[in-house]
């Protein structure tokens, strides 16, 4: 009896550091992640006036996310809109950072200086100034006027693929302004593959190309799950997104409880896509497990 | 060794070593992505020292004719520098030391504790990085107001007392999978020996947590330092930091000259406050840049 005892004992005190030691950020957790999102949900279903007694509700069902799809004139435009440029931009972001991490990580003279101006985008991305340095059009990719590219895609491409692609070109300047986070996740994680490994394959005869596909990118696969979810999580949370804006606007001119309802559809379209992309990287694993 | 395979390993490389054409072409990759980061750069700082002269004159691309200074001071009177230097510079650094302080002990628990509950709070700090800002906004606004930080500095970093606001959860995150990295025997051994949770805390896992702590302390600070979102709603007048100040800019400078200044005037000193405005965050990563390469490289984000 006295051996079981004393380890329950331990476990108990062990919980009990846990939470000591967790105290403040569940308070946190409790005061500025759960309250407002319960009360944000709860709000989303009413109709709130902001009166000089405090805010007055008054409860109305589904009108306000209906109103969002039938009565407003711009958020289900701007959400489509917006939601194509992020899945045009998500994989593009995260296949330019996998090459660039991937070069940062080879063995080159002059290696640190790239890195560290290759981190840079990291202090701008998310500031007013790049936004002010986008306007002034400096930031522009200068190779497609030099080259006169556009007019070139125009002609040579049927529109079919030629918007699309200009689209993606235009972006490219952007997606590699917002790239820096995801460069520094990839360099992290290919840290986490040993050399000896890259060594053994050698010895065995392995070419770099195979390397690269039998051991470095199944080594980097969470990485790139990582890279993902936070590509979308911030592009989502975009600064400059029409969207944040609509939200905003209504915040103050239309009521709580319609911008409640826009945050959650918004919300919930960025989970979902989360969830699509977490069960694709599963099948995925699951796919080259078999293969093994 | 034969001729041709010889050749063959100079240009293309071997499992060891990049041959001639696998860095060349790797140099000038990187050499064009370098110049589309930094040419912004060039831009801004070229930008700033021209005079209306040189602005309009196409001749006139990079270097200016003659330094125009004024633009500087102009910009360091419109953005009210000193006071909104103050300012961000006491939200970002004091919003960093919080998360690094609440970050860590909470990162800790979760990586080296077992405790009842454990899966669901961890679900529930990837649910709170997942959350968009805008979505619970309102309610936040509501909360800011309610314990009466409303305009003080406070509605910022408040939050990052107890390891959210601004991405707080992300930091939690990067401390878990640091700690998982160390071995467990560190702490069993001092607990054998006797020291309490705080003080292996303490005196074990804080030393060894510098390139975490290094990570986590310069990401706070620059988000902090960029954030606009919640900052325009929720921090007022007298506390406004630097970067929303640049909004501000056009209305005071109209202030100053009754005629109108005309855009590409205004290019110049916008150029001018941005480079003012970035350039605390530049010098603070010029300082620690090596340590943050190194430190990436040790934290390994995420398993």
């Amino acid at each position: 009896m006295q051996p079981s005892k004393r380890r329950i004992t331990i476990e108990a005190r062990e919980a009990l550091s846990a939470y000591a030691l967790l105290a403040p950020w569940l308070v946190g957790l409790g005061l500025f992640v759960l309250y407002p999102l319960i009360y944000s949900f709860y709000m989303s279903f009413q109709n709130v006036r902001v009166t000089g007694d405090g805010l007055v509700m008054k409860p109305i069902g589904f009108l306000n996310y209906k109103n969002a799809f039938l009565q407003d004139g711009d958020f289900p435009l701007l959400l489509v809109q917006y939601m194509q440029e992020t899945i045009l931009t998500i994989p593009v972001i995260v296949l330019f950072s996998l090459l660039v991490g991937i070069m940062l990580n080879m063995r080159l003279p002059g290696k640190g200086i790239f890195r560290a101006i290759f981190f840079l985008p990291v202090i701008f991305a998310t500031g007013q100034v790049l936004n002010e340095i986008f306007n002034q059009g400096a930031a522009g990719l200068s190779l497609l006027e030099q080259y006169n590219i556009q007019p070139y895609i125009e002609s040579n491409f049927p529109k079919m693929f030629s918007d699309p692609l200009l689209a993606v070109l235009n972006k490219f300047v952007i997606v590699l302004w917002y790239s820096g986070v995801q460069i520094i996740i990839i360099v992290a994680g290919l840290q986490t593959i040993g050399r000896p490994v890259y060594e053994a394959a050698g010895i065995d005869g392995a070419s770099r190309w195979e390397t690269f596909w039998k051991i470095t990118l199944p080594a980097l696969t969470p990485f790139i799950l990582l890279n993902t979810i936070y590509t979308i999580v911030e592009m989502f949370t975009f600064p400059f997104s029409p969207i944040l804006g609509l939200i905003t606007n209504h915040m103050k001119y239309t009521g709580y409880g319609y911008a409640s309802a826009l945050g959650w559809v918004y919300f919930s379209i960025a989970f979902v896509l989360i969830l699509l992309v977490v069960w694709f990287f599963k099948r995925i694993d699951g796919q080259s497990d078999k293969r093994r | 060794m034969d001729k041709v395979a010889w050749t063959r390993r100079m240009l293309f490389g071997s499992q060891e070593k990049n041959g001639w054409i696998m860095n060349l072409v790797l140099y000038a990759l990187l050499l064009n992505i370098a110049y589309l980061y930094l040419n912004p750069l060039f831009y801004m700082v070229s930008t700033m020292f021209k005079n209306q002269v040189d602005l309009l004159d196409p001749s006139v691309r990079w270097i200016p004719r003659s330094l125009e200074w004024n633009n500087l001071k102009l910009a360091w009177e419109g953005l009210n520098y000193v006071q909104g230097l103050v300012n961000s510079l006491t939200i970002s650094g004091l919003g960093a030391i919080f998360h690094v302080m609440a970050c860590a002990l909470a990162g800790y628990a979760f990586a080296k504790f077992n405790f009842p509950g454990k899966s669901i709070l961890f679900g529930l700090l990837i649910l709170s990085f997942l959350i968009p800002p805008q979505t619970i906004v309102i309610p936040m606004f509501l909360l800011i107001k309610e314990l009466g930080w409303m305009g003080t500095k406070f509605a910022i970093i408040g939050p990052a007392m107890f390891g959210h606001g601004i991405r707080g959860s992300l930091f939690v995150i990067i401390f878990t999978q640091f700690f998982r990295t160390l071995p467990k025997e560190l702490d069993e051994s001092a607990r054998i020996e006797g020291a309490g949770s705080l003080r292996i805390l303490l005196n074990i896992v804080i030393p060894l947590a510098k390139p975490a702590i290094l990570v986590v302390f310069l990401f706070s600070f620059i988000w902090h330092w960029n954030e606009t979102y919640m900052t325009a709603l929720v921090v007022g007048p007298e506390n406004t930091p630097l970067t929303l100040s640049l909004n501000n800019l056009q209305a005071v400078l109209k202030g100053f000259y009754e005629s109108e200044v005309d855009n590409m005037f205004n290019e110049t000193i916008r150029m001018s406050a941005s480079f003012l405005i970035i350039m605390p965050p530049l010098i603070l990563y010029a300082i620690a840049q090596r340590w943050f390469v190194e430190g990436v490289e040790r934290t390994g984000l995420i398993e």
